[in-house]
Protein backbone atom coordinates (compact mmCIF):
# COMPACT_ATOMS: atom_id res chain seq x y z
CA UNK A 1 0.00 0.00 0.00
CA UNK A 2 1.40 3.16 -0.87
CA UNK A 3 2.71 5.84 2.03
CA UNK A 4 1.53 9.25 1.95
CA UNK A 5 4.85 10.57 0.36
CA UNK A 6 4.54 8.33 -2.38
CA UNK A 7 0.88 9.81 -2.53
CA UNK A 8 2.30 13.47 -2.24
CA UNK A 9 4.68 12.64 -5.00
CA UNK A 10 2.26 11.45 -7.30
CA UNK A 11 0.12 14.16 -6.37
CA UNK A 12 2.73 16.64 -7.49
CA UNK A 13 3.41 15.45 -10.87
CA UNK A 14 0.07 15.14 -11.54
CA UNK A 15 0.02 18.81 -11.14
CA UNK A 16 2.78 19.35 -12.99
CA UNK A 17 0.83 17.77 -15.82
CA UNK A 18 -2.19 20.06 -15.75
CA UNK A 19 -0.28 23.17 -15.06
CA UNK A 20 2.15 22.82 -18.35
CA UNK A 21 -0.20 20.92 -20.71
CA UNK A 22 -0.05 22.68 -23.74
CA UNK A 23 -4.00 23.53 -23.52
CA UNK A 24 -5.79 25.69 -21.04
CA UNK A 25 -7.58 24.40 -17.83
CA UNK A 26 -10.00 26.60 -16.12
CA UNK A 27 -12.11 25.02 -13.50
CA UNK A 28 -15.48 27.03 -12.05
CA UNK A 29 -17.60 26.96 -9.37
CA UNK A 30 -21.33 27.38 -9.70
CA UNK A 31 -20.66 31.03 -9.09
CA UNK A 32 -18.87 31.43 -11.81
CA UNK A 33 -15.41 31.61 -9.69
CA UNK A 34 -12.04 30.74 -10.67
CA UNK A 35 -11.31 27.95 -8.97
CA UNK A 36 -7.75 26.59 -11.47
CA UNK A 37 -6.17 28.58 -13.56
CA UNK A 38 -3.36 26.75 -15.38
CA UNK A 39 -0.11 28.08 -16.63
CA UNK A 40 -1.21 28.15 -20.44
CA UNK A 41 -3.95 30.35 -19.45
CA UNK A 42 -1.81 33.05 -16.95
CA UNK A 43 0.68 32.99 -19.65
CA UNK A 44 -1.65 34.31 -22.44
CA UNK A 45 -3.51 36.23 -20.13
CA UNK A 46 -0.94 37.55 -18.29
CA UNK A 47 -2.91 37.22 -15.07
CA UNK A 48 -1.33 35.36 -12.31
CA UNK A 49 -3.52 33.01 -10.24
CA UNK A 50 -3.25 34.71 -7.32
CA UNK A 51 -5.10 37.51 -9.44
CA UNK A 52 -7.73 35.99 -10.51
CA UNK A 53 -8.53 32.59 -8.37
CA UNK A 54 -11.90 33.27 -6.61
CA UNK A 55 -12.96 35.99 -8.68
CA UNK A 56 -15.61 35.78 -10.66
CA UNK A 57 -15.55 35.06 -14.25
CA UNK A 58 -17.60 37.84 -15.96
CA UNK A 59 -15.93 40.74 -13.91
CA UNK A 60 -12.43 39.14 -14.69
CA UNK A 61 -13.02 38.64 -18.39
CA UNK A 62 -15.57 40.83 -19.72
CA UNK A 63 -15.15 39.73 -23.13
CA UNK A 64 -17.34 36.19 -22.25
CA UNK A 65 -20.62 36.42 -22.86
CA UNK A 66 -22.32 36.05 -19.45
CA UNK A 67 -25.77 34.96 -21.15
CA UNK A 68 -24.55 32.50 -23.78
CA UNK A 69 -21.93 31.19 -21.39
CA UNK A 70 -24.43 30.52 -18.64
CA UNK A 71 -26.74 28.98 -21.10
CA UNK A 72 -24.31 26.78 -22.04
CA UNK A 73 -23.03 25.81 -18.59
CA UNK A 74 -26.52 25.22 -17.27
CA UNK A 75 -26.49 21.84 -19.64
CA UNK A 76 -23.73 20.90 -18.10
CA UNK A 77 -25.11 20.64 -15.00
CA UNK A 78 -28.23 19.69 -15.62
CA UNK A 79 -27.10 16.73 -18.33
CA UNK A 80 -24.11 15.86 -16.23
CA UNK A 81 -22.63 16.11 -20.34
CA UNK A 82 -20.12 18.29 -21.93
CA UNK A 83 -20.70 21.27 -23.64
CA UNK A 84 -18.65 22.11 -26.77
CA UNK A 85 -17.86 25.46 -28.64
CA UNK A 86 -15.68 25.64 -32.00
CA UNK A 87 -14.28 28.57 -33.75
CA UNK A 88 -16.32 28.90 -36.64
CA UNK A 89 -19.28 29.66 -34.46
CA UNK A 90 -17.11 32.02 -31.68
CA UNK A 91 -13.90 32.81 -32.94
CA UNK A 92 -12.48 32.83 -29.10
CA UNK A 93 -13.65 32.52 -25.24
CA UNK A 94 -10.99 34.34 -23.81
CA UNK A 95 -9.31 37.26 -26.13
CA UNK A 96 -5.61 36.35 -26.28
CA UNK A 97 -3.68 38.47 -28.38
CA UNK A 98 -1.27 36.80 -31.06
CA UNK A 99 2.27 36.79 -29.29
CA UNK A 100 4.06 35.73 -32.10
CA UNK A 101 5.88 38.49 -34.16
CA UNK A 102 7.05 36.56 -37.26
CA UNK A 103 5.08 33.31 -37.55
CA UNK A 104 1.88 34.46 -35.88
CA UNK A 105 -0.94 33.99 -38.44
CA UNK A 106 -3.70 36.01 -36.99
CA UNK A 107 -4.48 38.82 -34.92
CA UNK A 108 -5.86 36.65 -31.80
CA UNK A 109 -5.98 32.68 -31.12
CA UNK A 110 -8.74 30.93 -32.37
CA UNK A 111 -10.36 28.73 -30.04
CA UNK A 112 -12.16 25.47 -29.65
CA UNK A 113 -13.40 24.97 -25.61
CA UNK A 114 -14.70 21.95 -24.34
CA UNK A 115 -16.65 22.36 -21.12
CA UNK A 116 -16.76 19.56 -18.71
CA UNK A 117 -18.51 18.62 -15.48
CA UNK A 118 -16.84 17.91 -12.93
CA UNK A 119 -18.24 15.48 -9.83
CA UNK A 120 -17.92 15.39 -6.63
CA UNK A 121 -17.15 12.62 -4.06
CA UNK A 122 -20.79 12.57 -3.46
CA UNK A 123 -21.31 12.07 -7.86
CA UNK A 124 -22.70 15.82 -7.68
CA UNK A 125 -21.42 18.24 -10.19
CA UNK A 126 -20.39 21.43 -8.89
CA UNK A 127 -17.54 22.45 -10.78
CA UNK A 128 -17.14 22.52 -14.34
CA UNK A 129 -13.91 22.46 -16.48
CA UNK A 130 -12.82 24.72 -19.58
CA UNK A 131 -10.60 23.34 -21.57
CA UNK A 132 -9.40 26.03 -24.15
CA UNK A 133 -7.48 24.83 -27.26
CA UNK A 134 -5.48 27.02 -29.19
CA UNK A 135 -6.67 26.35 -33.23
CA UNK A 136 -5.61 29.01 -34.66
CA UNK A 137 -3.59 27.71 -37.48
CA UNK A 138 -6.26 25.00 -38.41
CA UNK A 139 -8.49 28.12 -38.47
CA UNK A 140 -6.48 30.45 -40.39
CA UNK A 141 -5.74 27.95 -43.11
CA UNK A 142 -9.33 26.82 -43.36
CA UNK A 143 -10.39 30.91 -43.82
CA UNK A 144 -7.35 31.24 -46.60
CA UNK A 145 -8.52 27.94 -48.38
CA UNK A 146 -12.35 29.07 -48.03
CA UNK A 147 -11.49 32.87 -49.41
CA UNK A 148 -9.50 31.29 -52.07
CA UNK A 149 -12.56 29.27 -53.19
CA UNK A 150 -14.65 32.23 -52.97
CA UNK A 151 -12.41 34.10 -55.62
CA UNK A 152 -12.21 31.08 -58.08
CA UNK A 153 -16.19 30.80 -57.63
CA UNK A 154 -16.35 34.59 -58.76
CA UNK A 155 -14.10 34.38 -61.08
CA UNK A 156 -15.11 31.58 -62.86
CA UNK A 157 -18.64 33.20 -63.02
CA UNK A 158 -17.15 36.62 -63.74
CA UNK A 159 -16.41 37.77 -67.68
CA UNK A 160 -13.32 39.47 -67.26
CA UNK A 161 -13.17 42.63 -69.58
CA UNK A 162 -16.95 44.01 -68.25
CA UNK A 163 -17.02 42.20 -64.89
CA UNK A 164 -20.60 41.02 -65.90
CA UNK A 165 -21.82 37.27 -65.33
CA UNK A 166 -20.35 35.36 -68.36
CA UNK A 167 -22.43 33.91 -70.52
CA UNK A 168 -22.00 30.39 -68.95
CA UNK A 169 -22.79 31.73 -64.96
CA UNK A 170 -25.92 33.67 -66.91
CA UNK A 171 -27.62 30.75 -68.36
CA UNK A 172 -27.57 29.46 -64.85
CA UNK A 173 -29.65 32.38 -63.48
CA UNK A 174 -31.71 32.08 -66.84
CA UNK A 175 -32.67 28.65 -65.95
CA UNK A 176 -33.16 29.50 -62.36
CA UNK A 177 -35.50 32.01 -63.25
CA UNK A 178 -37.48 30.11 -65.75
CA UNK A 179 -38.06 27.60 -63.00
CA UNK A 180 -38.75 30.02 -60.37
CA UNK A 181 -41.26 31.41 -62.62
CA UNK A 182 -43.04 28.10 -63.02
CA UNK A 183 -43.48 27.98 -59.52
CA UNK A 184 -44.98 31.82 -58.30
CA UNK A 185 -45.79 33.07 -62.02
CA UNK A 186 -44.41 36.83 -60.81
CA UNK A 187 -43.89 38.47 -63.80
CA UNK A 188 -40.31 38.44 -65.60
CA UNK A 189 -38.61 39.89 -68.59
CA UNK A 190 -35.81 39.29 -70.63
CA UNK A 191 -33.94 41.90 -72.66
CA UNK A 192 -31.19 40.83 -75.13
CA UNK A 193 -28.93 43.85 -76.53
CA UNK A 194 -26.44 44.77 -78.84
CA UNK A 195 -24.12 47.46 -80.27
CA UNK A 196 -25.73 48.60 -83.40
CA UNK A 197 -22.68 48.50 -85.88
CA UNK A 198 -19.73 47.34 -84.00
CA UNK A 199 -17.74 45.99 -86.26
CA UNK A 200 -17.10 49.38 -87.60
CA UNK A 201 -16.25 50.74 -84.32
CA UNK A 202 -13.54 48.05 -84.54
CA UNK A 203 -12.93 48.66 -88.32
CA UNK A 204 -12.10 52.18 -87.80
CA UNK A 205 -10.99 52.50 -84.44
CA UNK A 206 -9.28 49.68 -83.28
CA UNK A 207 -9.88 46.63 -81.19
CA UNK A 208 -8.97 48.36 -77.94
CA UNK A 209 -11.44 51.04 -78.55
CA UNK A 210 -13.77 48.17 -79.29
CA UNK A 211 -12.95 47.25 -75.71
CA UNK A 212 -13.64 50.45 -74.58
CA UNK A 213 -16.92 50.98 -76.00
CA UNK A 214 -18.10 47.51 -74.67
CA UNK A 215 -16.77 48.11 -71.20
CA UNK A 216 -18.63 51.06 -70.84
CA UNK A 217 -21.99 49.21 -72.21
CA UNK A 218 -21.59 47.34 -69.46
CA UNK A 219 -21.16 50.27 -66.89
CA UNK A 220 -23.75 52.10 -68.00
CA UNK A 221 -26.33 48.87 -67.55
CA UNK A 222 -24.74 48.26 -64.13
CA UNK A 223 -25.68 51.87 -63.43
CA UNK A 224 -29.31 51.60 -64.89
CA UNK A 225 -30.15 48.12 -63.33
CA UNK A 226 -31.55 47.70 -60.13
CA UNK A 227 -29.96 44.86 -57.31
CA UNK A 228 -32.44 42.50 -58.20
CA UNK A 229 -31.78 42.43 -62.20
CA UNK A 230 -29.34 40.04 -63.78
CA UNK A 231 -27.18 40.92 -66.12
CA UNK A 232 -24.48 39.31 -67.86
CA UNK A 233 -22.34 39.59 -71.51
CA UNK A 234 -23.88 37.23 -73.70
CA UNK A 235 -21.41 37.35 -76.74
CA UNK A 236 -18.96 39.19 -78.31
CA UNK A 237 -21.11 43.03 -78.21
CA UNK A 238 -24.14 41.15 -77.18
CA UNK A 239 -25.55 41.72 -73.55
CA UNK A 240 -28.76 40.10 -71.99
CA UNK A 241 -30.48 41.35 -68.49
CA UNK A 242 -33.31 39.82 -66.47
CA UNK A 243 -35.39 41.90 -64.89
CA UNK A 244 -37.47 40.02 -62.23
CA UNK A 245 -41.00 41.35 -60.63
CA UNK A 246 -41.28 43.64 -64.46
CA UNK A 247 -43.45 42.79 -66.92
CA UNK A 248 -42.83 44.05 -70.83
CA UNK A 249 -44.18 47.60 -70.18
CA UNK A 250 -41.74 47.68 -67.52
CA UNK A 251 -39.02 46.24 -69.06
CA UNK A 252 -39.58 48.65 -72.41
CA UNK A 253 -39.13 51.63 -69.82
CA UNK A 254 -36.18 50.30 -68.93
CA UNK A 255 -34.67 49.73 -72.32
CA UNK A 256 -35.54 53.00 -73.37
CA UNK A 257 -33.48 54.77 -70.46
CA UNK A 258 -30.81 52.15 -71.36
CA UNK A 259 -31.15 53.29 -75.02
CA UNK A 260 -31.26 56.92 -74.44
CA UNK A 261 -28.43 56.54 -71.76
CA UNK A 262 -26.09 55.01 -74.27
CA UNK A 263 -27.23 57.64 -77.13
CA UNK A 264 -26.09 60.65 -75.21
CA UNK A 265 -22.80 58.99 -73.98
CA UNK A 266 -19.30 59.77 -75.69
CA UNK A 267 -16.53 56.95 -75.22
CA UNK A 268 -13.01 58.74 -75.60
CA UNK A 269 -10.01 56.72 -76.79
CA UNK A 270 -6.86 58.35 -77.31
CA UNK A 271 -8.62 61.39 -77.71
CA UNK A 272 -11.43 60.33 -80.02
CA UNK A 273 -14.99 60.79 -79.17
CA UNK A 274 -17.28 57.75 -80.18
CA UNK A 275 -20.20 57.74 -80.26
CA UNK A 276 -22.95 54.91 -80.62
CA UNK A 277 -26.15 53.05 -80.04
CA UNK A 278 -27.87 49.48 -79.14
CA UNK A 279 -30.91 47.64 -80.67
CA UNK A 280 -33.03 45.79 -77.71
CA UNK A 281 -35.60 42.70 -77.74
CA UNK A 282 -37.73 42.51 -74.56
CA UNK A 283 -39.60 39.07 -74.13
CA UNK A 284 -41.73 38.72 -70.98
CA UNK A 285 -42.14 35.45 -69.54
CA UNK A 286 -45.45 33.87 -70.26
CA UNK A 287 -47.40 30.21 -70.90
CA UNK A 288 -46.18 30.16 -74.48
CA UNK A 289 -42.20 30.08 -73.29
CA UNK A 290 -41.99 26.48 -73.07
CA UNK A 291 -37.72 26.44 -72.33
CA UNK A 292 -34.93 28.76 -71.59
CA UNK A 293 -33.88 28.46 -74.75
CA UNK A 294 -37.09 29.85 -76.36
CA UNK A 295 -37.00 32.54 -74.05
CA UNK A 296 -33.45 33.60 -75.58
CA UNK A 297 -34.89 33.27 -79.08
CA UNK A 298 -38.33 35.36 -78.35
CA UNK A 299 -36.22 38.33 -76.97
CA UNK A 300 -33.88 37.75 -80.04
CA UNK A 301 -36.73 38.08 -82.37
CA UNK A 302 -37.45 41.42 -80.76
CA UNK A 303 -33.90 42.40 -81.49
CA UNK A 304 -34.18 41.56 -85.01
CA UNK A 305 -37.08 43.52 -85.62
CA UNK A 306 -35.73 46.65 -83.69
CA UNK A 307 -32.92 46.18 -86.16
CA UNK A 308 -34.69 45.84 -89.40
CA UNK A 309 -37.08 49.00 -87.81
CA UNK A 310 -33.38 50.82 -88.37
CA UNK A 311 -31.67 50.71 -85.29
CA UNK A 312 -31.39 52.16 -81.90
CA UNK A 313 -34.74 51.45 -80.91
CA UNK A 314 -36.64 48.76 -78.84
CA UNK A 315 -38.99 45.82 -79.45
CA UNK A 316 -41.43 43.97 -77.12
CA UNK A 317 -41.46 40.52 -79.06
CA UNK A 318 -45.14 39.35 -79.07
CA UNK A 319 -46.28 36.48 -81.04
CA UNK A 320 -49.10 37.49 -83.86
CA UNK B 1 -19.13 -13.47 -40.41
CA UNK B 2 -20.39 -10.28 -39.49
CA UNK B 3 -21.53 -9.45 -35.73
CA UNK B 4 -24.22 -7.50 -37.15
CA UNK B 5 -25.46 -9.45 -39.63
CA UNK B 6 -25.24 -12.27 -36.70
CA UNK B 7 -27.46 -9.99 -34.05
CA UNK B 8 -29.85 -12.40 -32.36
CA UNK B 9 -33.23 -11.46 -31.96
CA UNK B 10 -32.85 -11.06 -28.21
CA UNK B 11 -29.78 -9.08 -28.52
CA UNK B 12 -31.64 -6.87 -30.23
CA UNK B 13 -35.01 -6.82 -27.85
CA UNK B 14 -32.65 -6.04 -25.18
CA UNK B 15 -30.40 -3.01 -27.15
CA UNK B 16 -33.97 -1.78 -27.82
CA UNK B 17 -35.23 -1.65 -23.99
CA UNK B 18 -31.96 -0.13 -23.01
CA UNK B 19 -31.82 2.55 -25.28
CA UNK B 20 -35.45 3.19 -24.71
CA UNK B 21 -35.15 3.29 -21.01
CA UNK B 22 -32.11 5.46 -21.97
CA UNK B 23 -34.35 7.59 -23.72
CA UNK B 24 -36.75 7.93 -20.91
CA UNK B 25 -33.91 9.04 -18.76
CA UNK B 26 -33.17 11.52 -21.06
CA UNK B 27 -36.21 12.34 -22.06
CA UNK B 28 -36.75 13.55 -18.39
CA UNK B 29 -33.31 15.52 -17.90
CA UNK B 30 -34.25 17.33 -21.21
CA UNK B 31 -37.46 18.13 -19.90
CA UNK B 32 -35.97 19.83 -16.87
CA UNK B 33 -33.66 21.89 -18.75
CA UNK B 34 -35.88 22.87 -21.95
CA UNK B 35 -39.34 22.96 -19.93
CA UNK B 36 -40.92 21.30 -22.19
CA UNK B 37 -42.40 17.62 -22.60
CA UNK B 38 -40.34 15.97 -25.14
CA UNK B 39 -42.27 12.79 -27.45
CA UNK B 40 -39.72 10.84 -27.89
CA UNK B 41 -40.29 7.52 -30.39
CA UNK B 42 -39.51 4.07 -29.53
CA UNK B 43 -36.30 3.17 -30.90
CA UNK B 44 -36.00 1.63 -34.38
CA UNK B 45 -32.95 -0.70 -34.14
CA UNK B 46 -31.92 -1.62 -37.96
CA UNK B 47 -28.54 -2.60 -39.97
CA UNK B 48 -27.65 -0.69 -42.75
CA UNK B 49 -25.04 -0.40 -45.56
CA UNK B 50 -22.45 2.55 -46.38
CA UNK B 51 -25.43 3.08 -49.57
CA UNK B 52 -28.25 3.40 -46.84
CA UNK B 53 -26.62 5.63 -44.87
CA UNK B 54 -25.44 7.93 -48.12
CA UNK B 55 -28.94 8.02 -48.82
CA UNK B 56 -30.03 9.50 -45.41
CA UNK B 57 -27.18 12.10 -45.80
CA UNK B 58 -27.93 13.05 -49.08
CA UNK B 59 -31.28 14.76 -47.90
CA UNK B 60 -29.35 17.16 -46.16
CA UNK B 61 -29.48 19.93 -48.24
CA UNK B 62 -28.05 23.36 -46.87
CA UNK B 63 -30.77 25.23 -48.92
CA UNK B 64 -33.42 23.21 -48.01
CA UNK B 65 -35.47 22.37 -44.89
CA UNK B 66 -33.33 19.47 -43.55
CA UNK B 67 -30.09 20.11 -41.65
CA UNK B 68 -27.83 17.51 -40.34
CA UNK B 69 -24.61 17.50 -37.64
CA UNK B 70 -23.10 14.97 -36.76
CA UNK B 71 -20.96 13.54 -33.55
CA UNK B 72 -18.39 11.35 -32.97
CA UNK B 73 -18.17 9.36 -29.35
CA UNK B 74 -15.97 6.50 -28.14
CA UNK B 75 -16.16 4.49 -25.41
CA UNK B 76 -14.15 1.00 -24.20
CA UNK B 77 -13.96 0.00 -27.62
CA UNK B 78 -17.04 1.18 -28.81
CA UNK B 79 -16.78 3.66 -31.25
CA UNK B 80 -19.63 5.27 -33.66
CA UNK B 81 -20.94 8.68 -35.06
CA UNK B 82 -24.41 9.84 -34.04
CA UNK B 83 -26.44 11.94 -37.01
CA UNK B 84 -28.90 14.42 -36.32
CA UNK B 85 -31.44 15.39 -38.69
CA UNK B 86 -33.70 18.16 -38.52
CA UNK B 87 -36.71 18.15 -40.34
CA UNK B 88 -38.83 21.38 -41.11
CA UNK B 89 -37.62 22.66 -37.73
CA UNK B 90 -38.19 26.45 -37.37
CA UNK B 91 -34.78 28.04 -35.84
CA UNK B 92 -36.78 30.64 -34.01
CA UNK B 93 -38.73 27.55 -32.16
CA UNK B 94 -34.99 26.43 -31.86
CA UNK B 95 -33.47 29.46 -30.36
CA UNK B 96 -36.39 29.82 -28.10
CA UNK B 97 -36.11 26.09 -26.98
CA UNK B 98 -32.34 26.86 -26.37
CA UNK B 99 -33.24 30.01 -24.29
CA UNK B 100 -31.59 31.69 -27.21
CA UNK B 101 -32.17 35.52 -26.53
CA UNK B 102 -29.37 36.90 -29.46
CA UNK B 103 -29.97 37.98 -32.80
CA UNK B 104 -30.54 34.90 -35.20
CA UNK B 105 -27.73 35.29 -37.54
CA UNK B 106 -26.69 32.34 -39.94
CA UNK B 107 -23.43 31.86 -37.44
CA UNK B 108 -26.18 31.50 -34.17
CA UNK B 109 -28.14 29.07 -36.65
CA UNK B 110 -25.38 26.66 -36.68
CA UNK B 111 -24.55 27.34 -32.91
CA UNK B 112 -28.00 26.39 -32.50
CA UNK B 113 -27.98 23.01 -34.33
CA UNK B 114 -25.07 22.12 -32.61
CA UNK B 115 -25.93 22.74 -29.17
CA UNK B 116 -28.90 21.08 -29.63
CA UNK B 117 -27.28 17.96 -31.06
CA UNK B 118 -25.27 18.05 -28.34
CA UNK B 119 -28.01 18.25 -25.73
CA UNK B 120 -30.02 15.43 -27.09
CA UNK B 121 -27.63 13.14 -27.77
CA UNK B 122 -25.42 13.72 -24.93
CA UNK B 123 -28.29 13.10 -22.43
CA UNK B 124 -29.02 9.70 -24.68
CA UNK B 125 -25.87 8.02 -24.72
CA UNK B 126 -25.00 9.11 -21.60
CA UNK B 127 -28.26 7.10 -20.37
CA UNK B 128 -27.04 4.32 -22.49
CA UNK B 129 -23.53 4.42 -21.13
CA UNK B 130 -25.18 4.53 -17.31
CA UNK B 131 -26.53 0.90 -18.40
CA UNK B 132 -23.93 -1.17 -19.74
CA UNK B 133 -21.30 1.15 -17.25
CA UNK B 134 -19.63 2.65 -20.10
CA UNK B 135 -18.55 6.29 -20.08
CA UNK B 136 -18.08 7.67 -23.73
CA UNK B 137 -15.95 10.85 -24.60
CA UNK B 138 -17.13 13.12 -27.23
CA UNK B 139 -15.88 15.15 -30.07
CA UNK B 140 -17.23 18.46 -30.84
CA UNK B 141 -20.76 18.32 -32.75
CA UNK B 142 -20.09 19.05 -36.62
CA UNK B 143 -22.06 20.62 -39.27
CA UNK B 144 -23.13 18.35 -42.09
CA UNK B 145 -22.56 20.12 -45.96
CA UNK B 146 -20.84 23.41 -44.17
CA UNK B 147 -17.54 23.47 -45.76
CA UNK B 148 -17.58 20.27 -48.02
CA UNK B 149 -20.30 18.57 -50.19
CA UNK B 150 -21.98 15.93 -48.32
CA UNK B 151 -21.33 13.57 -51.47
CA UNK B 152 -17.31 14.25 -51.11
CA UNK B 153 -17.43 13.71 -47.16
CA UNK B 154 -18.80 10.23 -47.39
CA UNK B 155 -18.07 8.37 -50.71
CA UNK B 156 -19.46 4.89 -50.45
CA UNK B 157 -16.69 3.98 -52.08
CA UNK B 158 -14.23 4.95 -49.49
CA UNK B 159 -16.41 3.57 -46.56
CA UNK B 160 -14.06 1.35 -44.12
CA UNK B 161 -16.88 -0.59 -43.11
CA UNK B 162 -19.37 -2.81 -44.56
CA UNK B 163 -22.49 -3.05 -42.40
CA UNK B 164 -23.39 -0.52 -39.21
CA UNK B 165 -25.65 -1.17 -36.23
CA UNK B 166 -28.22 2.07 -36.64
CA UNK B 167 -30.43 3.06 -33.46
CA UNK B 168 -32.98 5.34 -34.88
CA UNK B 169 -35.06 7.95 -32.66
CA UNK B 170 -37.38 10.68 -33.07
CA UNK B 171 -37.91 13.35 -31.20
CA UNK B 172 -40.07 16.12 -31.40
CA UNK B 173 -40.96 18.79 -28.50
CA UNK B 174 -44.19 19.39 -27.56
CA UNK B 175 -45.55 23.09 -28.41
CA UNK B 176 -42.35 23.73 -30.65
CA UNK B 177 -41.96 23.42 -34.60
CA UNK B 178 -38.73 21.06 -33.51
CA UNK B 179 -39.02 17.91 -35.57
CA UNK B 180 -35.77 15.60 -35.93
CA UNK B 181 -34.04 11.91 -36.00
CA UNK B 182 -31.04 10.90 -33.89
CA UNK B 183 -29.41 8.19 -35.71
CA UNK B 184 -26.18 6.01 -33.76
CA UNK B 185 -24.94 4.37 -36.31
CA UNK B 186 -22.32 1.68 -34.94
CA UNK B 187 -19.56 0.00 -36.99
CA UNK B 188 -18.87 -4.23 -37.03
CA UNK B 189 -16.17 -3.96 -34.32
CA UNK B 190 -17.81 -1.99 -31.66
CA UNK B 191 -20.52 -4.31 -32.04
CA UNK B 192 -18.65 -6.98 -31.33
CA UNK B 193 -17.88 -5.57 -27.71
CA UNK B 194 -21.26 -4.04 -27.54
CA UNK B 195 -23.26 -7.55 -28.13
CA UNK B 196 -20.97 -9.32 -25.83
CA UNK B 197 -22.16 -6.64 -22.89
CA UNK B 198 -25.52 -6.76 -23.81
CA UNK B 199 -25.15 -11.06 -23.28
CA UNK B 200 -23.25 -10.93 -20.06
CA UNK B 201 -26.93 -8.46 -19.16
CA UNK B 202 -28.65 -10.96 -20.29
CA UNK B 203 -27.14 -13.91 -18.30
Amino acid sequence: MPNSDDFLKEFHWLMDVLQDIDVGLVVLNKDFEIELWNSFMQNHSAKLPTHVLGKNLFEMFPEVPAAWFQRKVQTVFTLHNPAFTTWEQRPYLFKFLNYRLITGVADFMYQNCTILPLTNTSGQIEHICIIIYDVTEVAVNRLQLQKANDQLHTLSRTDGLTRLLNRKAWEQSLEEEFKRFQRNNAAVSLIMFDIDHFKKVNDGYGHPAGDEVIRATANILRASQREIDIAGRYGGEEFAVILLNCDADGAKVFAERLRQSIENFTVTHNGIDIKYTISLGISELGPCISNPTDWIETADKGLYQAKENGRNKSVIFSKK
Amino acid sequence: MSAILAIREEQRDCLQELTNVAMGQAGDRLARLLDTFVILSIPHIAVMSPSDIAMTLQSIDTARSISGVCQGFIGGGIAGEAILLFNDTSFQDLAKLMKYDDELDQQAERELLMDTTNVLFGACLRGLGEQIDQGFSFASPMLLGQHQDINELFNIKNARWENALVTEINYQLEGYSVNCDLLIVIADESVDLLLKKLDFMLD
